[in-house]
């Protein structure tokens, strides 16, 4: 069968083909596939929370100072995590991530960028006033990357958002790579977990000194490379068998809803971003604190 | 046979995982030294949760485990792994090694075997299981059932005198349970004690002694094949889904009493011959 | 109908070929029993009739394969995904890793070969009520038993409703209850018109299931014929196959002298009380 070219998706519809033949009992079932959705910021379309989070991130750069990105934090982002119910998490998880990179941005900004005011002397290296504002202004900036990406990531299913991605137009084929290679890790955490009783069965001591715990990695680690190489052909003939490399469009069984209000909303962020980005290289962007 | 010690014993043994499951709820059960014992029921019964506090995997959330005579709360895996060995089901989940002889040799080494008496352990257990002229093949270019013997021959060679196997034959031909059933009765003619857990019934019936059936965590039936496969016990067999070996139920069928295995329906028909069936005997 | 033709098939990188001229052919709604010892060549035979092999894994094959008068040869694997299935033993390698639910892991069948969403719902249904798996429709396909693992991995392949299905030891995982509901399932296939090939050690099963018996060793096909003569040939224990219960049982009172028609309505009557309860709901 030759692929055809993609239709375009009527997001009010269920996927095309017959609908209306699906019993009442039947298509709620199916639509209870779709991961649960808490709080109306996670029924946000995926695309919608995921341009967001782009137009957040990109915006915190090119506003620049302190105030825009601060903004963005606090007008956008901790709002839309406050209404998810995920705003703890959120404030927890982006201070966890930034902390390493914050650490380093710091310590080499403050003290190697070239600046005039010196505030204090560590050996040979000069703290300047510069380097200081330099380096908080990168931190909001990442801090902002972080609770905007952190947000799209609490309160996105990554199933629904390359399940979505496939309901536009991605290759069934590059959705499931991306599937599988975000489901990898909980199954080979799977696996090793029964590895490693197997193997302390066999008396391999997990639980003593440093060096027997070493002696111990190449049999703990060895099955599960070994094992996962020895399974990719049967696995991979296994999903030939059931048709995943045929061309062409899917009728997926479930869907997150899309609505022309999100649509104008993405269309209005992105607008917005390209137009800050126009005037920041024209130069015609205002200086902000 | 109550004096012989209990090599494994377990107390009021109840375990409840982590999710909430409580796959064990109060189990008591005593095996002693050379027992075969099949622990049989249908998947959730709680067998996998059982055997695996016998060498520490598991620890009990109530109740107590005994490993020769003593808690064995006290002791950490590797330290019981020297008294109870347990060979897991898949086979691919343990291999590391270039070779069989290595891969078959990791067990021992860790209980401390060197020298001339760990190659023998080694050798032992290779031409146990059929391996021996595989000895320097790599374990993936074995096929799958052979690689299950290769686990098997992993434990043997540690030389436990408990031997605990997980659905030893799934996967085997004839000539590979053939062989199981060989190393079952060589295991325990030495003393050893072996416990297996199988959804095999004929196999559970014709190499073992000792018929343990589980259900929701509990044991509800523990006898001889013959008294766990008689037909007062159908029912409860039933509501674990189980079902006796055909000869059982030809037996039953017949009103030859307990023939849980083709011998004994064999020789419970015997007396039949004799008794004017149409043919005339041919032999003894 | 299938025909493999003087199949004789050798794996990439070897240089010995694990099939001689074997011929084979299914037709529609038989079910063909395959035995023999294991490394005899039954799981490279289970992807050669596929057409897996040399298709997708390459090798080299002489001779020929033919699915319903189309050659094998000039189809790309999908295409063959739409005639013909092949489920393996173990069931980890057949779970696709990205359903988060045993029916949404079944329905990936029928969605992949572009079916409307009614006709994917209506054969996942169907899949699921043949192997009673129901109960399980929500649970994560990762944190199944080896059994039920092995009994969605045959849902997903029925759900797919292919004309020829071909199983390598489908029961291996299985109690006697699973095999005999995987029976059952296949034997109603079968009536559908769907033309079924099983390799399997379990003789049992296959006595009750097949109307013929292939016996491959070394690679070859040693003896293709009706059930009942081919598990009564005595050659079969010198191959390392057990002949199922009833033949066993015959054998052993024949050889005390007694009468195996004693025991025969017995065996007979026993079987089929088995089947008639039914087998228990698979857990």
């Amino acid at each position: 069968m030759a692929s055809r070219r993609p239709e375009p998706i009527d997001p009010a519809t269920t996927g095309f083909g017959d609908a209306a033949a699906l019993s009442a009992a039947d298509a709620a079932f199916v639509a209870g596939l779709a991961p649960p959705a808490p709080s109306a910021y996670h029924r946000l379309n995926p695309m919608t929370k995921a341009v967001a989070a782009t137009v957040e991130s990109l915006g915190a750069f090119v506003i620049g100072g302190y105030l825009g990105p601060l903004a963005i934090i606090g007008l956008a982002v901790l709002p839309a995590a406050v209404i998810a119910g995920v705003a703890g998490r959120l404030v927890r998880i982006s201070l966890l991530l930034t902390l390493p990179i914050a650490i380093s941005v710091v310590l080499v900004s403050v003290f190697t960028r070239a600046g005039t005011t010196v505030l204090f002397t560590v050996g040979p290296f000069d703290a300047t006033l510069e380097g200081v504002d330099f380096a908080g202004q990168t931190l909001v900036r990442l801090l902002a990357i972080s609770t905007a990406i952190g947000l799209f990531g609490l309160t996105t299913e990554s199933r629904s958002f390359v399940l979505d991605l496939e309901r536009r137009g991605l290759s069934p084929r590059f959705a499931f790579v991306a599937l599988a290679t975000l489901e990898a890790v909980p199954a080979m955490v799977e696996r090793a977990s029964v590895i490693a009783s197997a193997q302390r069965a066999r008396g391999l001591d997990t639980e003593g000194s440093v060096r027997a715990r070493l002696r111990g990695v190449l049999p703990l680690v060895g099955p599960v490379i070994l094992s996962s190489l020895t399974e990719v052909e049967e696995r991979s003939l296994a999903l030939e068998v059931r048709a995943f490399g045929r061309p062409g469009r899917r009728a997926l069984l479930w869907r997150i809803a899309d609505s022309g209000a999100q649509f104008a909303a993405r269309a209005l962020m992105l607008v917005a971003l390209l137009a800050a980005i126009a005037m920041r290289l024209t130069g015609t962007f205002p200086r902000l604190p | 046979m109550t004096d012989t010690p209990a090599v494994v014993q377990t107390e009021g043994l109840v375990h409840v995982y982590p999710e909430g499951t409580r796959a064990l709820d109060g189990v008591d059960l005593a095996i002693r030294a050379g027992e075969r014992v099949a622990i049989v029921g249908q998947n959730g019964s709680g067998k996998t949760t059982l055997v695996r506090h016998f060498n520490g995997l598991l620890r009990p959330t109530e109740g107590r485990v005994l490993v020769d005579g003593a808690d064995a709360a006290g002791r950490r895996v590797a330290s019981l792994a020297a008294s109870v060995g347990l060979a897991f089901q898949d086979p691919d989940r343990q291999i590391f090694a270039g070779k069989v002889r290595n891969e078959v040799g990791f067990g021992p080494r860790n209980l401390g075997r060197t020298g001339a008496d760990l190659e023998r352990s080694i050798d032992e257990a290779l031409a146990a299981t059929g391996l021996d002229g595989d000895a320097q093949t790599n374990p993936y270019d074995l096929g799958y059932s052979r690689r299950k013997l290769l686990a098997l021959a992993s434990i043997l060679a540690m030389g436990t005198p408990v031997v605990v196997l997980d659905e030893p034959t799934t996967g085997q031909d004839a000539r590979g349970i053939g062989r199981i059933r060989t190393i079952v009765d060589r295991l325990t003619s030495a003393g050893r004690t072996v416990i297996a857990i199988s959804h095999d019934m004929r196999f559970v019936a014709e190499s073992f002694g000792r018929v343990i059936v589980m259900r929701d965590g509990r044991i509800v039936l523990d006898g001889s094949p013959a008294e766990v496969f008689a037909e007062p016990a159908w029912p409860t067999l039933a509501s674990t889904f189980l079902e006796p070996p055909l000869a059982a139920r030809i037996g039953a069928r017949l009103g030859l009493g307990s023939t849980p295995t083709d011998a004994a329906l064999v020789a419970a028909l015997e007396p039949r011959r004799n008794a004017g069936g149409p043919r005339t005997t041919a032999g003894g | 109908m299938l025909q493999l033709t003087g199949a004789t098939y050798r794996y990439a990188g070897y240089a010995k070929a694990v099939l001689h001229e074997i011929d084979l052919r299914l037709d529609d709604g038989e079910i063909v029993g395959l035995v023999g010892p294991n490394e005899a060549g039954k799981s490279t035979l289970c992807l050669v009739a596929s057409g897996l092999a040399p298709t997708s894994i390459g090798g080299d094959l002489t001779g020929s394969l033919t699915l319903d008068g189309t050659p094998a040869a000039g189809l790309k694997t999908h295409e063959l995904a739409e005639r013909v299935v092949v489920g393996f033993q173990n069931p980890n390698t057949q779970r696709s890793g990205i359903a988060a639910t045993v029916y949404e892991e079944i329905a990936l069948g029928p969605m992949n070969l572009g079916l409307s969403v009614a006709e994917t719902v209506a054969r996942t249904r169907e899949a699921l009520a043949r192997l009673r798996l129901d109960h399980l429709v929500t649970r994560d396909p990762l944190r199944l038993s080896g059994g039920q693992a092995q009994l969605v991995a045959i849902a997903s392949l029925l759900a797919m409703r292919p004309r020829h299905i071909i199983l390598d030891e489908p029961t291996a995982q299985l109690d006697p209850a699973g095999t005999r509901l995987v029976g059952e399932a296949l034997r109603s296939l079968a009536e559908t018109g769907t033309s079924l090939l099983i390799a399997e050690h379990k003789t049992d099963l296959l006595d009750g299931l097949c109307s013929r018996i292939v016996v491959i060793d070394g690679g070859r096909i040693v003896v293709d014929g009706p059930t009942a003569a081919v598990f009564d040939d005595e050659r079969l224990a010198g191959l390392g196959v057990e002949a199922p219960a009833r033949t066993r049982l015959g054998r052993a009172l024949a050889e005390r002298g007694i009468d195996p028609a004693v025991v025969a309505d017995a065996v007979a009557a026993a079987s089929s009380a088995a089947d008639a309860d039914g087998p228990g709901i698979a857990r």
